[in-house]
């Protein structure tokens, strides 16, 4: 678990993930979601600029009670576009960031994945997953068992 | 004493399309509980079909036209998102208005204690000019407007618990003091108006409450609020618009109340009604779309209405027409 300590966000992140466009329709973003194993996707323009982060939930608030309708329309929702619903100003990491402080984010935030950011610019998301996988390896690799002898 | 139960078979053939939350399947929920043996005392009653004169107190002539000129020959047609009409749609709105209409004049008659107006489409959101939400004809303002034009009323309470605010009884109403309207719903949703800021000319008051508020909630809004209101009032007649979305078990919002507590409501409405108008009240069908629960909780109200408090059983309207005779000869 030492080895845990050493492990920067950088390390266990995915780097240059999927991220979609402020125009992009929710229709689109439900394809993405329906395909991939994501929770949020990053929103950024050409200059791969954060302008957004749209999760799962953003895509249910679309559909929650407003004062407009009775009953949420399906096609009318989802033809609204990403910068409607999104997450502004999103929390977001450095590549940096020791992993044991990102675990502490996440578990106060109780949010299940950060963008990363680096000069403004995305570089990558990392997710649970990524956290939980960084732990196993650090276990694996380097826990040494406690009945064990040290090898000279 | 007798409660009275209006409805009519082509309120079954307003067809709004499959899936369609406000379906002809809640009035047959409702109707096949009230022919069970605890409801074998209800005064069964076919609803006529409103006359022009009873929707134009409430709906402009261009209302009343347009919604006709919308009514397809087959198919749907959809005049918002929400409000569906098919062909026996103007019928069925027809004698849902005319219902409550009827229902009032044979409460002012005498003729029984309360009615029950098993109903739709249903007709708080109608506002004098526009149809919107699952709503037609504003059944609950056209049964008032009503009551003050054969009974010659001056005072016409509307209570109405359904989880919407009825944006269409209070646009009727908002400028004139012989309505009180009077309503609980959930803040924040559909259609939006209800704030406890439209107060009118301090004859509307509205309980906006938020998601998830209970059984506690609606005892605290009836004290503080709807009792101290209706009182103050002294209405001569009461309606209800009587929609029971704000069940914990329906899809369309997020309020808690159960089947007692309409029941108690109801009981609370009806020790009023004793007090200040001889326990005359006209209830008619809104919202609620959990079948079940809607059923349940109709049978709650509708027992409610049939245990109500004794009052001596008399006509108003021959009293007013003595009353009005009198002053002639005099």
């Amino acid at each position: 678990m030492y080895e845990f300590l050493h492990y920067q966000v950088r390390d266990a992140m995915t780097a240059d993930p999927i991220a979609i466009s402020p125009k992009a329709k929710l229709r689109e973003v439900e394809a993405l979601f329906e395909s991939h194993d994501f929770n949020g996707v990053p929103v950024i323009d050409d200059q791969w600029r954060l302008h957004g982060i749209l999760t799962k939930f953003d895509l249910l608030k679309a559909f929650s009670f407003d004062t407009h309708a009775l009953v949420p329309h399906y096609d009318e929702i989802m033809e609204q576009t990403a910068e409607m619903i999104m997450t502004r100003n999103p929390v977001s990491v450095e590549p940096q960031l020791p992993l044991s402080r990102l675990l502490q984010k996440l578990v106060e935030m109780r949010t299940k994945s950060l963008p990363v950011v680096e000069n403004g610019r995305l570089v990558g998301i990392i997710a649970r997953e990524d956290v939980l996988k960084a732990l196993r390896r650090a276990a694996i690799h380097h826990e040494i068992p406690a009945h064990e002898e040290p090898q000279p | 004493m007798t409660t009275l139960l209006y409805t009519h078979p082509t309120c079954l053939e307003h067809d709004t399309g499959f899936g369609h939350p406000e379906c002809a399947a809640r009035l047959t929920a409702i109707l096949n509980v009230l022919k069970t043996v605890p409801f074998a005392a209800l005064e069964w009653r076919d609803a006529p079909q409103a006359t022009d004169e009873q929707l134009t107190r409430i709906h402009t002539p261009a209302h009343v036209e347009r919604i006709f000129a919308r009514i397809p020959k087959r198919g749907h047609y959809a005049i918002d998102g929400d409000t569906i009409v098919s062909p026996h749609s103007g019928k069925a709105a027809l004698h849902a208005a005319g219902a409550v209409c009827a229902a009032v004049e044979a409460i002012l008659n005498g003729e029984a204690n309360n009615a029950f107006c098993a109903i739709r489409p249903p007709g708080h959101h109608a506002e004098p000019n526009q149809a919107m939400g699952f709503c037609l004809f504003n059944n609950a303002a056209i049964g008032a407007a009503h009551a003050r034009a054969v009974g010659g009323l001056e005072q016409v309470a509307i209570i109405d618990f359904d989880v919407h605010h009825g944006n269409g009884v209070q646009a009727a109403f908002e400028h004139n003091p012989a309505y009180l309207y009077i309503s609980t719903h959930q803040a924040y949703i559909y259609p939006g108006t209800g704030s406890r800021e439209e107060r009118g000319v301090g004859n509307i008051v509205n309980i906006p409450l938020m998601a998830n508020s209970a059984s506690a909630d609606l005892r605290r809004a009836w004290q503080q609020d709807i009792e101290p209101a209706l009182r103050e009032f002294q209405p001569q007649l009461i309606l209800i618009s009587a929609g029971f979305d704000a069940h914990y078990l329906d899809p369309l919002a997020e309020l808690n109340f159960n089947e007692d507590d309409y029941a108690w409501l109801t009981q609370q409405i009806l020790t009023v009604a004793k007090d200040c108008c001889e326990g005359r009240v006209v209830s008619m069908l809104e919202g609620g779309y959990n079948l079940p629960a809607l059923a349940a909780s109709v049978a709650a109200h509708v027992k409610a209405l049939m245990e109500a408090p004794r009052t001596a059983q008399r006509s108003l309207i021959k009293d007013i027409l003595e009353r009005q005779k009198a002053k002639r000869n005099a």
